[in-house]
This record gives C-alpha cells, sequence and structure tokens, in this order.
C-alpha cells in the first residue's frame, strides 16, 4: 500500500478506536443497567479486532510469499 | 566452557538479587530474597551459557561469537551453548535419561519403604521422595521425546537443515540445568516437598523455601516446554523439503506437531497457577485463600487446564513413534494413514476440554462433573482410531522383531491396559471410590511409563546406530525388553488392585492386610530396576566398541536413513526432494520416498 | 538477487510466525489471570477505583500504538527519520504509562484494595503482569530505535523493527481486555 494511504488508515483507526473507547467508558460510568458485562465485552471484542488487523496486520500470516510488505 | 560460566555468572546473578534484596530490608531465607535471587541467576546464568556470546552481543551492534557444531570441539561441544538440532537432541537425550534413571532410583527408595505396613522413612521425607520422582518423571516425559529425539529427528525427517530457530533451540535446553539445580537444593532443605508434583494450594503456599524452590523450577521448566513447542510448530509448517506435503508427513511429526501445539497453548496456564502460588507467598496475594476473596478450588481448575493437555504433550509423540516403528518393521504402509492423522488432531481439539475428570471429588456442581464425564469418554473415540492404526497395519505382517519394534508392540499391549482401566477414572460414579488410590496410579504408569517410556525406549534403540555411528547388541536389547515388559506388567497390575482394596497415594503407610502384595510389588519393581543396568550397560559398550552401523542398517524409506550415520553438520549433502508417501512398502509401482542428490531440487520451497 | 530476496522474505516470514505463536501462547496467561478476576470476585468493582485514570492510561496506550503503527509505516517505505521520530514518541508514551502506573494507581490502590484482598489481587496480578511487558516492550523499542539510528533497517529487511512493533500492539491488545476488567465492569 502507498504511505499515504497506510497513515490515512492509521488515523481513521485512531479515531474508531478512541470513540469505541469514549462509548466503553459512558457504558460504564453512565450506568446502563445490567446489560454492562456483555456490552462490554463486544466493545473491547470490536477494538481488539480494529488492533489485530490494522496494527499488528495478521493478514501477513496469510500471505507467506509476499515476505515484508 | 558453557557450563562453568553460566554458573559463575549465574551466582555473580544471585548475589545481586540478594543483595537488592537486603538493600530492601528483607532476611535473606525469605521467599522475596529467594526469588529475586533466583531470577537474577536464571539470567546470569543464561548469559553466562551463551546467550551473551551467541546471540546478545548482536543487539549491542558487536560480533557474535560462532557456536560449536556437530564437526567441532570434540565431546565438549556438548557442554557448550551450541545451535546444532542434533547436538541439542544428545545434549536433550543425555540429560534426561540421567534424570530417568535418578527417578528410577527413588521409585526403588519408595519400594523399599512399601515393602512393610511401616516402612523406615518418616512421612516428610517419603513425601519428598514421591514428589521429587513425580515431578522428574513428568519433566522426563515431557521433555525427552519431544526434546531430544524430536529435536534430533524432525529436522531429518522432513528434510530440513535445522530448526526454524537453532538459537531458541539451544535457549530451551539450557533453561534445564536450572530445573534440575533447584530441584536437588529444595529436596535437601528442611520440610522438603510435602505436596506432590501437583504442588496444591493451600499447602504449597504454606511450607518452607523448600516448596518456593520447587514451584520456581517447575515454572522454568515450563517456560522451556513452551519454546520448544513454539519452534517446532514454525520448524514442521515452514521447514520442510520440496516435496514433503503435510499428507506425506511421517507420522512421527504428526505426534510432534500435535504435542507441540498443545505445548505451546496449554503450558501457559500452569505456569499462571505457579506464579499464582509464587505471587501469593512473595506478595502475599489471595488467589487461593477463599477466606480473603480467593477460589478454593482456583488453583486445581489452571492447574488441569494444563496438566490434563500434558499428558497428550507426553503420549502423542508416543503415539506418532509407535506408528512408525510399527510400519517400518512391519514393512506395510500404515494402515488409516489419515485416520491416524486425524485422530491425532482429534486428541489435540478434545483435551482441552476434559480437565474436571480430575476434581470430580472436588464439590463441584453434578452438571459440570456429567459435561466433563462426557468429554473425557470422547476421547477414547480418537485414541480407538490410532489402536486401529496400530493393529490394522500388523494384520498379516510378516513382522521383524527387533528391539524397537519389541518396544512398539509392548506399547500397543501396555496402552491398552491403560487405556481401559482409564475409563473408570472417567466416569463418576467409579472414580468417587477410585479417586486417589493406587488404582490411579497403576493406570497413569500403564498410559505414561508402559506407553511413552517404553515408546521413547524403542525410539532410542531405533535410531542408536544413527545418532552414534554404531550398532547395540540386538541380544541384550532384546533381554531388556522381556525384563521390562514382565516386570512392568507384574508391578503395576498388582497396584491397581491395592488401589481397589482402598490403599491411599501420597501416604506413608498402609493396612498391615495389603502387606503380601506390596511385597511382591517391590520386588518386581528392583527386578525391573536391574533391568536398566542392562540397558545402560549395552548402551555404553555399544557406543564404545559397537560394530558400525551403514546409513540405513534396517532398509528403510524415511529421509533419516538417506544420509549417514551421523548426519554431516547440515543434515543432508544436497537438498532431498521428497517423491512419495513414507511407508509405501510394497507397493506396486511407487518411487522412493525421496531422492538426495545434485540438481534433485531446484530452490528451496516454503510450501 | 531474486534468490536472496526470497531467502530473506523466507526468514522474515519464520520470524513473524514466531513471534504470532509466542504472542498466541502468552496470550494464554492474561486469559488465565482475567478469568481468576471473574472467578474469584464476579464483577465486583470496589467504588474507590479511579476510573478517570483508568481512562487517561487507556489513552496514553492507544496514542502510543497509533504512533507505532505510523512509525512501521515510515520504515516499511525506508523512511528513516519519520521512523526514529515516531518510535521515540512512542516509548516516551510508554514510560508515561509505565510511571502512571507504578507513581500513582499502585499507591491509591493500596489503600482501597491491597494485594491481601480479592480484588487488590486481580488488580496487581494482572497490572503487575501487564506492566512487566510495556517495560519489556519499552526495552525492545529501544533497542529498535538504537538499531534504526546505526541505519540497520532498510524497507526490505526491517523485521527487528517490525517484531517490537507488532509486540508493542500486542502490549496494548491485552489492555484493552484489562481495562474493562477492572476499571468498567460491575
Amino acid at each position: 500500500m502507498e504511505k499515504a494511504a497506510l497513515l490515512r488508515v492509521g488515523v481513521l483507526v485512531l479515531v474508531v478506536l478512541a470513540v469505541l473507547t469514549a462509548v466503553e467508558y459512558w457504558v460504564a460510568v453512565g450506568g446502563l443497567g445490567g446489560a454492562t458485562l456483555t456490552l462490554l465485552a463486544l466493545l473491547a471484542l470490536a477494538k481488539a479486532a480494529l488492533i489485530v488487523d490494522y496494527f499488528m496486520h495478521v493478514g501477513k500470516l496469510f500471505q507467506p510469499e509476499s515476505g515484508g510488505h | 566452557m558453557s557450563v562453568i560460566k553460566g554458573l559463575i555468572f549465574g551466582l555473580v546473578g544471585f548475589a545481586i538479587g540478594e543483595g537488592l534484596a537486603f538493600l530492601v530490608g528483607q532476611d535473606p531465607f525469605s521467599d522475596t530474597a529467594i526469588t529475586l535471587g533466583y531470577i537474577f541467576f536464571l539470567i546470569g546464568w543464561l548469559l553466562g551459557a551463551g546467550v551473551w556470546d551467541h546471540w546478545a552481543r548482536g543487539w549491542f551492534g558487536l560480533k557474535d561469537k560462532p557456536t560449536p557444531t556437530l564437526a567441532s570441539n570434540g565431546w565438549m561441544r556438548y557442554l557448550m551453548f551450541s545451535t546444532d538440532h542434533k547436538v541439542i537432541g544428545v545434549q536433550y537425550l543425555v540429560t534426561f535419561v540421567a534424570l530417568f534413571l535418578l527417578a528410577g532410583l527413588l521409585a526403588m527408595v519408595i519400594r523399599i519403604q512399601l515393602l512393610n505396613p511401616n516402612g523406615p522413612l518418616d512421612p516428610q521425607t517419603y513425601n519428598t521422595v514421591m514428589s521429587f520422582h513425580g515431578i522428574v518423571m513428568i519433566a522426563v516425559a515431557v521433555a525427552t521425546m519431544i526434546g531430544g529425539l524430536g529435536n534430533y529427528f524432525v529436522p531429518l525427517l522432513i528434510g530440513a537443515e535445522d530448526v526454524a530457530f537453532p538459537r531458541i533451540n539451544a535457549l530451551s535446553y539450557w533453561f534445564v540445568p536450572p530445573v534440575a539445580i533447584l530441584l536437588v537444593i529444595g529436596s535437601l532443605l528442611p520440610g522438603g516437598f510435602q505436596s506432590g508434583w501437583r504442588v496444591y494450594a493451600p499447602w504449597a503456599e504454606r511450607v518452607g523455601p523448600s516448596m518456593l524452590l520447587f514451584l520456581m523450577a517447575f515454572l522454568t521448566f515450563g517456560v522451556s516446554s513452551i519454546l520448544g513447542g513454539l519452534n517446532f510448530l514454525v520448524t514442521i509448517i515452514r521447514l520442510r523439503a520440496p516435496g514433503m506435503t503435510w499428507g506425506r508427513l511421517p507420522i512421527f511429526v504428526w505426534g510432534i506437531f500435535s504435542a507441540a501445539l498443545l505445548s505451546l497453548i496449554f503450558t501457559q496456564f500452569v505456569a499462571t497457577a505457579l506464579l499464582m502460588e509464587i505471587l501469593d507467598r512473595v506478595v502475599g496475594m489471595a488467589f487461593f485463600a477463599p477466606d480473603q476473596g480467593g477460589g478454593a478450588v482456583l488453583y486445581q481448575h489452571i492447574f488441569w487446564v494444563y496438566s490434563h493437555p500434558a499428558v497428550y504433550v507426553m503420549i502423542l509423540p508416543g503415539f506418532g513413534l509407535m506408528l512408525e516403528i510399527i510400519t517400518h518393521f512391519a514393512r506395510k504402509p500404515l494402515f488409516g494413514y489419515k485416520w491416524a492423522v486425524g485422530a491425532l488432531l482429534g486428541i489435540v481439539g478434545l483435551s482441552d476440554i476434559v480437565w474436571v475428570h480430575h476434581m470430580f471429588t472436588s464439590g463441584l456442581p453434578d452438571f459440570i462433573n456429567a459435561a466433563f464425564m462426557t468429554a473425557t469418554e470422547l476421547i477414547s473415540i480418537p485414541t480407538g482410531l490410532i489402536f486401529l492404526c496400530a493393529l490394522g497395519t500388523i494384520w498379516q505382517a510378516r513382522m521383524r522383531l527387533t528391539t524397537p519394534m519389541l518396544f512398539a508392540l509392548g506399547f500397543v499391549f501396555n496402552f491398552a491396559i491403560g487405556g481401559l482401566t482409564g475409563i473408570f477414572n472417567a466416569d463418576v460414579p467409579t472414580d468417587l471410590h477410585l479417586h486417589n488410590t493406587y488404582w490411579v496410579v497403576g493406570h497413569f504408569h500403564y498410559t505414561i511409563m508402559g506407553g511413552e517410556i517404553f515408546a521413547l525406549l524403542a525410539g532410542m534403540y531405533y535410531w542408536f546406530p544413527k545418532i552414534t555411528g554404531r550398532m547395540y547388541n540386538e541380544a541384550l536389547g532384546k533381554l531388556h525388553f522381556w525384563i521390562t515388559f514382565i516386570t512392568f506388567n507384574l508391578i503395576f497390575a498388582p497396584m491397581m488392585l491395592t488401589g481397589l482394596f482402598g490403599m491411599n497415594r501420597h501416604v506413608a503407610e498402609y493396612p498391615p492386610e495389603l502387606g503380601g502384595i506390596n511385597q511382591f510389588i517391590s520386588l518386581f519393581s528392583f527386578v525391573l530396576g536391574a533391568g536398566f543396568l542392562v540397558f545402560v550397560y549395552n548402551m555404553v559398550t555399544a557406543l564404545v566398541r559397537g560394530p558400525k552401523a551403514v546409513a540405513n542398517p534396517w532398509q528403510l524409506r524415511t529421509l533419516e536413513w538417506h544420509t549417514s550415520s551421523p548426519p554431516p553438520e547440515h543434515n543432508f549433502h544436497h537438498l532431498p526432494q521428497v517423491l512419495a508417501h513414507p511407508y509405501d512398502y510394497g507397493v506396486e509401482g511407487v518411487p522412493a520416498h525421496a531422492v538426495v542428490a545434485a540438481g534433485a531440487a531446484a530452490a528451496p520451497a516454503s510450501e | 538477487m531474486t534468490t536472496a530476496i526470497a531467502e530473506l522474505k523466507y526468514q522474515i516470514y519464520n520470524r513473524r510466525l514466531g513471534l504470532w505463536l509466542f504472542m498466541l501462547s502468552d496470550s494464554m496467561v492474561f486469559l488465565a489471570l482475567l478469568a481468576a478476576r471473574y472467578y474469584m470476585q464476579g464483577t465486583h468493582r470496589p467504588p474507590e477505583v479511579n476510573q478517570p485514570l483508568g481512562l487517561v492510561l487507556t489513552s496514553i496506550l492507544l496514542a502510543s500504538s497509533f504512533f507505532a503503527n505510523r512509525a512501521d509505516a515510515s520504515i516499511a517505505h525506508g523512511d528513516r527519520a519519520a521512523f526514529l521520530r515516531h518510535i521515540g514518541i512512542t516509548i516516551v508514551l510508554g514510560v508515561a504509562f509505565l510511571i502512571l502506573v507504578v507513581a500513582v494507581e499502585w499507591p491509591e490502590a493500596l489503600h482501597f484494595a491491597p494485594p491481601s484482598t480479592g480484588y487488590g489481587t486481580a488488580l496487581f496480578s494482572l497490572t503487575g503482569l501487564h506492566a512487566t511487558h510495556v517495560l519489556s516492550g519499552v526495552i525492545v523499542l529501544l533497542f529498535a530505535l538504537l538499531k534504526g539510528k546505526r541505519g540497520g533497517y532498510t524497507a526490505e529487511d526491517h523485521f527487528g523493527a517490525e517484531g517490537s512493533i507488532i509486540y508493542w500492539h500486542f502490549v496494548d491488545l491485552v489492555w484493552v481486555f484489562i481495562y474493562p476488567t477492572l476499571y468498567l465492569v460491575g
């Protein structure tokens, strides 16, 4: 991928992660009642998926031939 | 020399750790001081043993020193930080066979104690001996097959030059000596090991520093096991020779692959359980103190999440090696190769959802016990497949009854008994009666000793000519087999009987009416122990003056027999090209498993 | 020449696979500790827990991950100066995180949840183990920084940098689960 495009994706992912983190905080502190554990687990999984895919580039594991970038 | 340098660096590290503890006002024999001292000892030991010279210098922009190879430094290379998988394999084998014999001697001590209902040892010493025997044999069962035979032969069997990460491979071996040092020192300290190898909380948290050493030794061994598993996985996935597809992989390599997968994922749980006990002791945490908010059987859960898969870490390479040897000496294609592979992977899948069958008496709700009982019994399906594969291969074969073949056949017999007796431990109603009796002791010795150790002995005879370049004495080998096989069964079958009569394990005394049967067991134990003198004599004399072995003394197909005995530094003089299945003996029109010749394979391929 | 590049890519992939397997294995420790937290305490959380501090810690780690990602993209395109700059920011944020945990969070927690209580056990074991991972991450990033300064990385051959950055993201990934477990649930 082009460097500029890579950096744009990075900014986008950061924004989404920040929004999810804010939602988490609001869910817990604002108090959505009994549903928080499930909701928090789902939000954490969403954040984790973003990090694993866009920051850690898990996809490269499935492209043995491409080697570097 | 790595050992001496490692010890010196380690002792310096120990002094640093103890000094730090002294500075924060800790008694030198307190848990905190010992833990700090050991952490720095371990770092110093690893740096001195070779991590600094051959690895870490590169991180600082310096040049790493060359490591010894199979061709350099004479026999001293076995005391050095070698990255050659063959040297490391021999290091593992020699270390762990020595530990095996030591733990065997401790078993003799146990049997002397149990000659009489009130033996000569006091209960605490007996428990130390029993725990020491247990943990060392666990280590032997986990590491000898994978670390020794696996290290030496997986790269050879897949046609690779070495493992994927040779330095990590060396590192995982050099974690082992500190384990042995800690265990020996700990067993001699007052208090000893009182808890058995399982180190259940809270007892393991309340005995003096000896128990802390045991916990740290176990944890260190776990780290070594994880690194080994990681290395094998990458090696098998990536370093196969051209043409060595997954469907042509020798079954022993599949066994190691499955075990490495389990070891990589589940060893972390026992490491965590032990870490929690250490944190409870050193920092005063409350993991296993229910009165402070901890969990009463939390330790058992986390411990058995690992320690049940651990028995498959032991036995899956054993299954693989047994099938491998039976196929070669039956000189027939392996019956149901794909089913055998499926069974190995099926066991990997099931082994992580069965741990509660070790806890049927721990007071969990019935619906949990029932679920785990069902899952446990499901494991008999893949295990049964492995048996059918072995029996189908033997069926109507003209077998060559060499020593390795005899041991492999002994495995099949013993493990059948071990498996069938296990059903009674998997069933909740019968297990409530059998739990913690000698029935369980007999059962797991049938599976681990009668199975895994038999496979290990088979493997050592089988590959002895390849490793040493010399041939052992076949007559002595067969003598060793018959002594081991007969006495083994005369020991552990009656032992299960004593369990049925209510004899408890982990106890130094027993009801007087069981005296006769225990004397019978002890008597044959001493014969079994003496049988290993034959083994040692045979190995040592063969090593010194056995007849020279040719490259392929048994006319077999797999790749390790396509190179000299012992193999050259990078295993093969040319890159092997794999053409056919490894076990197609007597099949019309099938070419050799592989050719190793100049120009046979063009370029290193990853798939 | 082409075989040399193929060999390099082959080696890099092996190391990447090894790193991922290591992280898979390592995450089991955190899985066991997280499970232990819920096993021991359910979703109980003492009211004194400093939720804003948790949010600050999370934000610092997320920001550091963002800069680590920029460093990764920079070195992959051979931009050494941008790589060094972004790795430097990542390390500073990592150190800030460590200081906040050790010097602010732990002294506070000692008052309402010492390690001898159930919640304190969970808090100190999880944050302690995570902090050792942060520390090791900072150290490997420092080595990557030094090697980058010496000119040790190129666009084709920079797995030392890439691997330490992936590991840094892993440290962040673990925190994504620790944060709600300790600060938000209950």
